[in-house]
């Protein structure tokens, strides 16, 4: 259990490097502080996601990534910023 | 006869819906309770005109969808109690997120007002709402608000009765084609009357009436039904945003995103927290200290022989003044004085909360406490801890897991609140030469036990993998000082219902035990005395020997300030009478020019870069001297560490039954009266021997 979050906790450079196929979806985990990408969909749509795509997180919305900190991605879509943990952000699909 | 009119406030969080109804409502305006759950209920009233306007503020939500508490409560109201008139406040530079609980507000068909607050940040980014289109689209009024100078606020009103007079549903929202058929063949499937759309939509995705045509769409979209309608809603919401909404081109420049790059720096943004943190801490003391000794004096020197003077011309007996000094001025006059403390920390807190500082501080601080099991959400309750211990476990519900909100639930009472630094402070301007720095720990301590509590718990009853959050950070705003002063308002005069009525009654009943049974020469032959010396056992092994203490601290079960009115009510017997005569003029003129001193006094504090206030200076007080013969300063400590971790309120414990169950919350109480009890029994016994 403790290794499995360490290795959350790591910027996911490492998973990047690791899988770098040609049809491997991109995530919203994998960005970099001031990367912008666009939301493409989420690969499960729970309530969770209901939650953050209501937030303003939405299918075709730019997102820009304000911060990282630990397992914290601070992203800015339209006029709001809004926290998620990476565990939310790799369920959504970027590109 | 006036009519009426109950107005239902909804919107998305942060979007300033309680601040308007701070200018619609002033201070007519009342927390409660939702029926059948815990939630905190803003109401208000008003009385315009020829209408009884009554204001309830629903819980800030993205959607009406019911994802959490919150939504179902916002949902159920809307369909339970039927309000004449639903307001959606809207911040319109956010409006594109915004709109789609207004889609789902519409599709109740009710009477509505648009509120497209933040006017001023919206024309500061080039943001136009055009009102005249939105009453064209959907049949409703649209009123650009400010609520930060109030700016609308009247026309709000004036809308929000018109919208009831006129009593008309909005434009029906309209989804595709074939939704919409599906959604007519429920409705003639149900026969009789008219079904709202957000009805028909639950019926929908429902498993009953609306079967037949949720399996066919379905298959037609190969998509699940809630995904459909999801999409039907944010494809309405998105014509709205077009239709209603015009951006001119202009060159914003962000505060925000500016000072965000500083405050929530891994390196920077943590030491700013720490300063952050140090400088409230400061401020609350060094503030409030002169202000309190003014309000000491005012009440001891000034308006107590003002009052005794009064009673014994009005020809009062022994008996009536006795009750006054005692169980008035020492009681209740005691626990008033430290009414600035309170004033001052709520102030900051209202201050750290309403300028958005706030979940900033979830978000620095996740990356240490995800190590320790917890959410950094999580800090946000425990930061309204210093506040309320009360509020604070209510707000444990933005928690999504159940597991996290008893976590952090069994943090908060070890977060030290304002009435026991009323406690505190008493105690450590008395015994030690550096209050500050006592107090300090003391905060310190608590927080240190709360974790370790949590660490446990995480190991043991609540094992599991720490779940995941989502927030938003609202943008930077300056709070307004009228606002501000507002809530720190309502605070203070909670405290002094709560003196005038609890810490009222607790001082009566302590001042008739004290002189049971009647005509009694010494005090340790009453009926207090021999309750006292009855727990004085269980309090011994931590120093705690005094009669007059165990007493004390019995009552003050009710709430921590108790502790300090029963011990002025018990300790002000002894203290022999002066009975000094005051003059009038002189004396008012003195408290007068008092105040201004301790103003002065509160204001220059403020730019000394230490703690410089809490030097023990309330030597020659009488009281003071008489109660500091019951501790040593193993003792005082010992007793503060025992009040300040033990769950000794019973607001505290009655909230956490009510949001985690009975048996939660006496379990609690009980580990916190043991965890208590050792701490101070090792301190009392470590701090003799030194």
């Amino acid at each position: 259990m403790k290794l499995k979050t360490d290795r959350d906790d790591k910027a996911s450079t490492s998973d990047t490097l690791l899988s770098k196929g040609p049809n491997r979806k991109r995530t919203l985990k994998e960005l970099e502080v001031g990367d912008v990408a666009y939301i493409v969909d989420f690969s499960d749509h729970n309530d969770i996601a209901k939650k953050i795509e209501a937030m303003g997180l939405r299918r075709g919305k730019k997102v820009v990534v304000l911060q990282r900190l630990g397992r914290g991605i601070l992203v800015k879509t339209s006029n709001s910023r809004i926290v998620l943990t990476s565990d939310l952000a790799k369920n959504i699909e970027i590109k | 006869m006036k009519k009426s009119i109950k107005v239902a406030f909804a919107g998305n969080p942060n979007v300033g819906k309680t601040t308007l109804l701070n200018h619609l409502a002033g201070t007519n305006l009342s927390v409660g309770n939702w029926p059948g759950v815990t939630v905190e209920k803003r109401e208000g009233f008003l009385s315009y005109k020829d209408y009884d306007i009554h204001f309830i503020d629903l819980p800030g939500i993205y959607t009406l969808e019911p994802l959490s508490e919150d939504e179902w409560i916002a949902r159920n109201f809307l369909i339970e109690e039927d309000p004449d008139v639903i307001v959606n406040v809207i911040e319109t530079t956010n409006a594109d997120r915004d709109f789609l609980l207004t889609t789902e507000l519409l599709e109740f068909g009710k009477p509505m007002v648009l509120a497209f607050n933040m006017s001023d940040e919206a024309s500061r980014r080039g943001i136009e709402v055009d009102a005249v289109h939105t009453v064209e689209l959907l049949d409703i009024p649209a009123v650009k608000t400010n609520g930060r100078n109030g700016e609308g606020v009247d026309e709000l009103l004036d809308s929000i009765i018109s919208a009831s007079d006129r009593n008309h549903p909005p434009k029906p929202v309209v989804y595709g084609e074939r939704v919409e058929n599906a959604l007519r063949a429920i409705e003639a499937g149900k026969g009789n009357g008219r079904i709202d759309k957000h009805a028909l939509l639950e019926l929908l995705s429902g498993n009953d009436a609306g079967i037949e045509q949720k399996v066919d769409l379905e298959k037609f979209y190969r998509n699940k039904i809630g995904n459909i309608i999801s999409d039907e809603r944010y494809a309405y919401a998105n014509g709205l945003h077009q239709e209603i909404l015009r951006k001119k081109k202009m060159s914003s420049r962000d505060v925000t995103d500016k000072l965000d790059k500083v405050l929530l720096h891994p390196i920077f943004g943590f030491l700013i927290f720490l300063a952050v943190m140090f400088l409230l801490f400061k401020i609350s003391f060094d503030f409030s200290t002169p202000l309190m000794t003014w309000t000491q004096n005012l009440i001891t020197g000034f308006l107590g022989p003002l009052a005794a003077s009064a009673l014994t011309s009005l020809g009062a007996g022994k008996w009536v003044l006795g009750f006054f000094s005692q169980a008035i001025v020492g009681g209740v006059g005691f626990v008033v004085t430290f009414v600035p403390l309170i004033a001052t920390i709520y102030l900051v807190l209202a201050y750290l909360e309403m300028s958005g500082y706030m979940p900033r501080i979830a978000f620095l601080m996740d990356r240490f406490m995800h190590k320790l099991g917890l959410h950094g959400k999580g800090i946000i309750p425990l930061l309204l801890g210093f506040g309320c211990n009360v509020p604070a476990v209510m707000a444990t519900r933005t928690l999504e897991s159940k597991k996290d909100k008893l976590l952090v639930m069994t943090m908060i009472p070890f977060m030290s609140c304002p009435a026991r630094l009323v406690v505190f402070s008493f105690f450590a301007i008395m015994f030690f030469p550096h209050p500050a720095v006592v107090i300090f720990a003391l905060y310190l301590l608590g927080i240190i036990i709360g974790l370790i509590t949590a660490f446990f718990l995480r190991k043991t009853a609540f094992r599991g993998k720490l779940s995941h959050f989502v927030m938003e950070l609202p943008p930077y705003r300056v709070p307004r000082t009228k606002t501000v002063l507002k809530i720190v308002w309502v605070q203070v005069k909670n405290f002094l219902a709560r003196a005038g009525t609890v810490i009222f009654a607790a001082s009566v009943v302590v001042w008739v035990l004290l002189n049971t049974p009647p005509g009694l020469k010494n005090q340790s032959d009453s009926a207090a005395a021999y309750i006292g010396r009855a727990i004085t056992p269980v309090l011994e092994p931590i120093g705690i020997k005094d009669w007059r203490i165990s007493t004390s601290l019995i009552p003050a079960f009710l709430a921590r300030e108790i502790v300090l009115s029963s011990m002025g009510t018990i300790y002000s017997a002894e203290v022999p009478q002066t009975g000094k005569e005051i003059e009038f003029w002189p004396a008012l003129k003195s408290q007068i020019e008092g105040l201004g001193s301790a103003i002065e006094e509160s204001v220059v504090s403020l730019f000394s870069p230490t703690i410089t206030s809490l030097q023990a200076d309330s030597e020659n007080q009488n009281l003071v001297s008489v109660i500091r013969s019951s501790f040593t300063p193993a003792s005082a400590l010992s007793f503060m560490i025992f009040l300040l971790l033990y769950t000794s309120c019973l607001a505290t414990v009655a909230v956490m039954a009510r949001e985690a169950g009975n048996k939660f919350a006496i379990g609690f109480l009980g580990y916190s009266l043991v965890i208590a009890w050792v701490v101070a029994f090792a301190v009392y016994h470590i701090g003799s021997i030194i």
